[in-house]
């Protein structure tokens, strides 16, 4: 059975460890700082084993050594903006939960493939990446995936039609700054351009870049935590079974689209070794400014994350 | 209650996926006394290891499977390796219109399986009561799917990951359309050049007819039972699949009197919604023509 180990026992987290366990992907270790809560959450999913039928087992615990040997790494450890945090100050504490997690990951699961899902998303995937020193391919964030999981959705229920049969591509950085393709996101092949009114579109596509602040709106206090759950079982899966699933992933870029150095969501071939590939697509004016954007942001974090470590 | 008109390989194979799946109950029916209920019964000895929560059973009384909520017809002969499907059609004809006139109930919804599908589709809402939404043919889905895996195949990516629309007549004359192959949204062409787009294309064409050469007796049944247990389901769970069926067309494209393949919404009321694809010049052409080939072998039907 392979071993997935989820870093960060909060809702994402528990939420991935639901559905891996339904499918009896991997047998799963949840590690938090929280003493108690992995274990309680863990115990909780075994209480329900005879019911579900898990055959695999489900493991929580506050010593990172239990991730010995994972095949599958998810980092979703953070902590969320409290009132009045400034956006740095968190900034900083979730870069350094990041890099200790990082740490742990390089030392036990040396040949883990790491899903960073932990926000700053781009940031926090430039550090563990920096922190591991694993090879580029074995280092993604989750962001496309739950974007355009959302955005599927959305024209599901405009249609009336089954949300499985519709396909969406998104690129870029996670939320205000993703870059939706509508011509790339299709009913079974049909493209939703011919399906939908652009204005109707353009509704949706502002109700995807704001998915998530629409469930923290609702909530009140926490945000999503079962699309993103759902995002990330199904990487994981893509992972562990070597689908070779066409998917926008946040992925370490050397020169494609022309952007050096920086994670940003792109179409890439998820495997067993992690990103097995990035597709490069060809984008139109529009897009490619749309993009440029996205990654101008993310370059701005990335900045200040060197900053954090810079002298002086 | 979904009840299979046949159960012979391909009827057979339908209850299977449709017990996997626990969609509803399933009556299978054969004029052959004895195998319904033989293949019923292997099925359930099977429930207890698979888990099946939902029942199948066999019968030679054709009265307990007309009723159904949804009716699959799989019987009649199949192809023999160098038998055409005009061929099929003269032995095929009278066992569909026989059934056509024997379904009464208005909310029935039927699935034709039996080739060649887009003629006996037509033959069967000819002779029908029911409207035209409520019988579908196999028709472009299982091309599409042939396709999906050739595509998936070649460029070694998750099948779940590719989709395709064949649109028009099963068979010789099928319109691939491909500006809607895509492999998540992205349009094949980005992948593949020109030649192997052709290859696969053709290989789909040839599929049906690899299958029954290389089985020797046999022709194809797990892809089409695969295809018409998704249908019932898209029925039964009223889901919304956009998935390409044979049904009677009502002025689309200019086509009336003859079922073709089209992009359908399937849901409760069957293959509602047809969503109108973009096609060129020629496949418009094919698509007219095709419905000239159904209209002339059917003009000795008397409901012409």
């Amino acid at each position: 059975m392979p071993k997935v180990s989820i870093i960060g026992a909060g809702n994402v987290g528990a939420t991935a460890v639901y559905y891996i366990a339904e499918k009896n992907l991997a047998d799963i270790v949840m590690v938090d700082v929280v003493e108690g809560l992995p274990q309680a959450k863990a115990l909780d999913y075994l209480h329900a084993a005879p019911m579900r039928n898990y055959h695999v087992t489900i493991t929580g615990t506050n010593d990172y050594q239990e991730i010995t040997d994972s095949d599958v790494v998810v980092l979703t450890a953070g902590i969320p903006r409290k009132p009045g945090m400034d956006r740095m100050d968190l900034m900083k504490i979730n870069v350094d939960i990041a890099k200790k997690a990082a740490q742990a990951i390089a030392r036990y699961a040396p040949n883990a493939v790491v899903v960073v899902v932990s926000n700053p998303l781009d940031v926090i995937a430039m550090a563990t990446l920096q922190e591991t020193g694993f090879a580029l391919k074995r280092v993604m964030g989750m962001a496309g995936v739950l974007d355009a999981t959302r955005f599927r959705y959305f024209i599901a229920e405009k249609l009336n039609v089954w949300p499985g049969d519709v396909m969406a591509m998104v690129l870029g950085g996670h939320g205000d700054t993703m870059v939706p393709l509508p011509r790339y996101t299709r009913v079974n092949g049909i493209p939703v351009t011919e399906l939908i009114e652009p204005r109707d579109l353009e509704k949706l596509i502002n109700r995807t870049r704001t998915g998530g602040g629409e469930i923290v709106s609702l909530l009140k206090k926490g945000s999503a935590f079962y699309a993103p759950g759902a995002s990330v079982a199904k990487m994981v899966e893509a992972i562990l079974k070597d689908e070779k699933r066409v998917v926008p992933v946040s992925a370490y870029l050397r020169g494609e689209y022309g952007y050096q150095d920086i994670f940003l969501g792109v179409p890439v071939l998820l495997g067993k070794n992690g990103v097995e590939k990035i597709l490069e697509l060809a984008l139109t004016d529009n897009e490619k400014i749309a993009l440029d954007a996205s990654a101008a942001a993310v370059k701005d974090g990335v900045d200040t994350l060197r900053s954090f470590f810079s002298p002086g | 209650m979904i009840g299979i008109i046949g159960s012979g390989n391909v009827g057979a194979n339908t209850a299977f996926f449709l017990a996997e799946k626990g969609v509803d109950h399933v009556t299978l029916f054969d004029i052959q006394e004895g195998l319904a209920q033989g293949k019923a019964l292997d099925m359930m000895e099977a429930a207890p290891i698979r888990g099946y929560r939902t029942t199948i059973s066999g019968t030679d009384d054709p009265g307990e499977v007309l009723n159904a909520d949804i009716v699959i017809i799989t019987a009649g002969e199949v192809r023999k390796p160098g038998m055409d499907r005009d061929a099929l059609f003269q032995a095929n004809k009278k066992i569909i219109i026989d059934y056509a006139e024997k379904i009464t109930g208005p909310d029935t919804r039927v699935i034709i399986v039996s080739e060649p599908v887009d003629l006996l589709t037509t033959l069967f809402a000819r002779h029908s009561c029911l409207p035209a939404d409520r019988v579908m043919g196999l028709g472009g889905v299982l091309d599409a799917t042939r396709l999906r895996f050739l595509i998936a195949h070649e460029m070694a990516v998750s099948m779940e990951n590719v989709a395709a629309q064949v649109v028009g007549r099963h068979g010789d004359d099928m319109i691939i359309l491909q500006d809607y192959c895509c492999v998540s949204g992205v349009p094949i062409e980005h992948f593949l050049s020109k030649e192997t787009i052709e290859t696969l294309f053709d290989q789909t064409r040839e599929a049906g007819s690899l299958i029954v050469e290389l089985a020797g007796r046999a022709s194809a049944y797990y892809g089409p039972s695969a295809v018409a247990a998704d249908l019932a389901e898209a029925i039964c769970h009223n889901t919304g699949r956009v998935l390409s069926v044979s049904r009677m067309l009502s002025g689309q494209f200019d086509i009336t009197d003859a079922a073709l393949s089209l992009p359908c919404i399937i849901n409760r009321t069957g293959a509602s919604g047809i969503l109108i694809p973009r096609l060129n010049d020629d496949q418009i052409k094919t698509l007219a023509t095709s419905a000239r080939i159904i209209q002339e072998t059917l003009k000795e039907d008397p409901h012409a």
